[in-house]
């Protein structure tokens, strides 16, 4: 790969970290595997915390410190994402296939397979597949990451050393995003730090995308340009559909929030998320803003028990055109 | 134009009459008491299901016996006075005797009482006692508290569906005459689906047999969704149109489709069909809380719940519509299915996209689709000079590129507009933080 081709890579990816020494503001986790990784005995870990906190990174750093660079070509590294292999079959034959034979010339005696995203597997898959882990563990090590401990059931959790990653600070992203932004030769004023933090809600992947969508447009970046960036990629269309609501053109309002669902595959939980985003900054009196939340909340509640999320939602806005126009 | 059939096949004769024999004798003996002139009672109110005889057995006998048919029905006559002015002055100026030999026709008596019309009744109550030419009432169910009054006054005839093998052998003798090879089984078939209705049957042998020489199983596949198409605009226009709760929950009375998909059409029917932004809200309140109890009902396993669904489906519109739409709104298809059918194209180009995204960067494809594919969308968009580089990394085709292109694609239509928007929003963010400060 060409060197300018490198820097056009995705920056989640460009500036990973690639050495465990790399990984921001998770100490306690990175002491600990950097003596792990002075003994060679590498128990199964799982890695538990919010998302964008380097889970996955660690995961990758964790491997490359140990078998080297080419830790992924040479065999000793593979990655398996939960959320999109839900069947424990899939996994169990992933694992057989992966685990059956050891690299040649290799110091060590095991391979490494991270489940990302572990929590997704229902507990039936997870029972089965504590069963996987005792049948490969003199072959393979697992490395589960998860967003929350305790959807893991607990003989999993009992056979595993549990590492918590802690959330990032405001400072850990911030650095980092200025580092980066030093890197690219970027102009990133402080106003749009703050900007590009509070959006992130402490994930850093969001963060330095948020960081280079902006900096695709001008290598000066204020915090206009950031709000500019994500009006239209985080936060446009759930503001055409409320827009389109408040104008009473219900039917325009379906299509779009239709389109959001079938083509774009949002959940219904990812777009009360977008509303509610939206809520605060509603032309709306206080009192109306108070109600429509206690609303939303409701949504969400009913689609989580099963409703469906079209309805429910139009329910909503049809709330929400309704407050809007009272208020004109 | 082509005919339909079900006029062109209508009996000529009482002979060709299909079923229903007894019915039809009886029928037979009270016109001939008329001959005589002494009728056993002044009218008859033939009664049964759609589609098994019963008007044309009144055709054809007044065809064949030199009768005039007045024929009025339900549709024709809303008030006592348009009724007294039609019917009656047949009633009192006809003879017998005369050339001109006249029998009433009253169709869709029942449909008069569910239209609520009772001077309609009464008036025909009036004519009937004194009428002088024989008087045929027709309905689908003859038990109408409303209806009282003309049932003491007439002979009620029973017609009951018809069989499979006398529809099927009706439909044999009409695929004759228009030269159509349909082969016994698929005629039966047809049959079978009519329960009992010619007319529907010969409706059906008709949608799929038209313009063929041979008509094979495949074509048959057709007529499922006409039929139900039809009684569910029918169910629509009731739940729509009701007064009452009550009301509104008999359109499910017969009708073979499940409530769940009946939900779905008042459900794409509501946005159309009110307009008041007030009440369109009432309704899609009431329409989510019964998306409630399905979801219940689908989890639970529980149909008792139904109970609450329907009403809530139904009569929820019927509570929240008070005002008339201004004018008349079609119904319309649900957009779902054929929406889903549109966009699965689109989708799954973006599921292409989201894998190849999810493979490079060490996310769940579901995460790569949230979070990273419309960043990837915008830097595409927006600095064309990463296009190529990008899309060699994640190995993009031309057709996944330009689908990331078009969802930004508006966004220079809607610049000013969005960018004065921002503005406002940033305004309002600083303002909240100095006042924090």
């Amino acid at each position: 790969m060409s060197l300018e081709a490198i820097t056009t890579l995705p920056w989640v990816e460009k500036y990973r970290p690639k050495t465990l020494t790399e990984i921001i503001n998770q100490e306690e986790v990175i002491t600990s595997l950097i003596n792990i990784l002075k003994t060679k005995t590498v128990p199964h870990m799982l890695f538990t915390g919010p998302p964008g906190t380097g889970k996955t990174a660690t995961a990758h750093a964790f491997a490359r410190d140990l078998y080297g660079p080419n830790y992924i070509e040479d065999g000793w590294f593979v990655e398996i994402n939960a959320s999109d292999e839900r069947g424990i079959q899939t996994i169990r034959d992933k694992v057989k296939m992966f685990a059956r034979q050891i690299p040649m010339g290799g110091e060590i005696g095991f391979k490494i397979l991270l489940l990302d995203e572990s929590d997704q597997l229902t507990d039936d898959a997870q029972h089965a597949f504590r069963r996987v882990m005792e049948q490969y563990s003199s072959t393979c090590r697992f490395v589960l990451a998860a967003n929350y401990s305790n959807r893991i059931i607990e003989p999993i959790q009992s056979r595993c050393a549990v590492f918590r990653f802690r959330p990032l600070m405001k400072n850990d992203i911030i650095r980092r995003i200025k580092w980066i932004a030093e890197q690219e030769k970027l102009e990133v004023d402080d106003a749009a730090l703050e900007a590009i933090y509070e959006f992130s809600e402490g994930d850093m992947r969001k963060a330095i995308n948020t960081l280079q969508a902006a900096a695709s447009i001008s290598s000066k970046i204020d915090e206009k340009s950031v709000y500019y960036i994500l009006g239209y990629i985080s936060r446009g269309e759930i503001r055409k559909i409320i827009e389109l609501a408040i104008g009473g053109n219900f039917l325009q309002a379906r299509d779009e929030l239709r389109k959001l669902i079938y083509v774009q595959g949002l959940s219904g939980s990812d777009i009360v998320s977008a509303i509610y985003r939206e809520l605060f900054y509603l032309d709306l009196s206080e009192e109306d803003k108070l109600e429509l939340l206690d609303l939303l909340g409701e949504i969400d509640y009913r689609i989580s028990e099963g409703g469906t999320e079209e309805v429910q939602l139009m329910a909503f806005l049809a709330r929400l055109a309704v407050k809007s126009k009272k208020k004109k | 134009m082509t005919h339909l059939w079900v006029e062109k096949y209508r009996p000529k004769k009482v002979s060709e009459v299909v079923g229903n024999e007894e019915s039809v004798k009886t029928f037979l003996e009270w016109m001939e008491s008329w001959e005589s002139n002494k009728p056993t009672k002044k009218a008859v109110l033939l009664y049964g299901p759609a589609g098994v005889g019963k008007t044309s057995l009144v055709l054809a006998y007044g065809r064949e016996h030199g009768y005039d048919i007045v024929e009025v029905n339900a549709s024709d006559w809303r008030n006592e006075e348009k009724m007294k002015s039609i019917v009656g002055e047949s009633s009192h100026n006809a003879t017998l005797n005369g050339s001109t030999k006249k029998i009433i026709l009253v169709d869709e008596v029942d449909g008069i009482a569910g239209r609520e019309d009772a001077g309609g009744i009464s008036a025909l109550k009036k004519i009937i006692s004194e009428s002088r030419v024989p008087i045929v009432m027709v309905a689908n169910n003859p038990w109408d508290q409303k209806l009282a009054p003309v049932r003491e006054l007439s002979l009620m005839i029973e017609f009951k569906r018809l069989s499979k093998t006398s529809i099927t052998r009706r439909l044999k003798e009409i695929c004759e005459k228009e030269g159509i090879e349909v082969s016994d089984d698929l005629l039966g078939k047809i049959a079978e689906r009519s329960k009992g209705d010619l007319r529907s049957a010969i409706m059906d042998l008709q949608a799929v047999a038209a313009g063929k020489k041979i008509v094979t199983e495949d074509d048959l596949k057709v007529l499922g969704d006409r039929d139900r198409v039809r009684e569910i605009f029918e169910a629509l226009r009731i739940i729509f149109y009701s007064k009452s709760i009550r009301g509104a929950r008999a359109a499910l009375e017969g009708l073979e489709i499940d409530p769940e998909t009946l939900y779905t059409w008042i459900l794409d029917n509501v946005p159309i069909q009110i307009t008041e932004l007030d009440e369109l809200a009432e309704a899609y309140d009431i329409l989510a809380k019964a998306d409630i109890y399905f979801a219940r009902i689908n989890r639970l396993q529980n149909w008792k719940l139904m109970r609450y669904a329907i009403p809530l489906m139904t009569g929820g519109v019927v509570v929240a519509k008070k005002s008339a739409p201004k004018g008349f709104q079609k119904f319309s298809f649900p957009q779902k299915i054929r929406l889903l059918q549109k966009y699965r194209e689109e989708r799954e180009i973006r599921e292409r996209i989201a894998l190849k995204i999810s493979s490079k960067l060490h996310l769940s494809s579901y995460k790569a689709n949230k979070e990273m594919l419309p960043y990837i969308g915008f830097i595409i968009s927006y600095a064309k000079k990463y296009k190529s580089r990008l899309a060699e990394y994640f190995e993009f085709t031309d057709e996944e590129i330009s689908y990331l292109e078009k969802i930004y694609a508006t966004v220079n239509e809607r610049e000013e507009v969005e960018e004065k928007k921002q503005e406002e929003v940033t305004t309002k963010r600083m303002k909240k933080k100095t006042s924090k400060k």
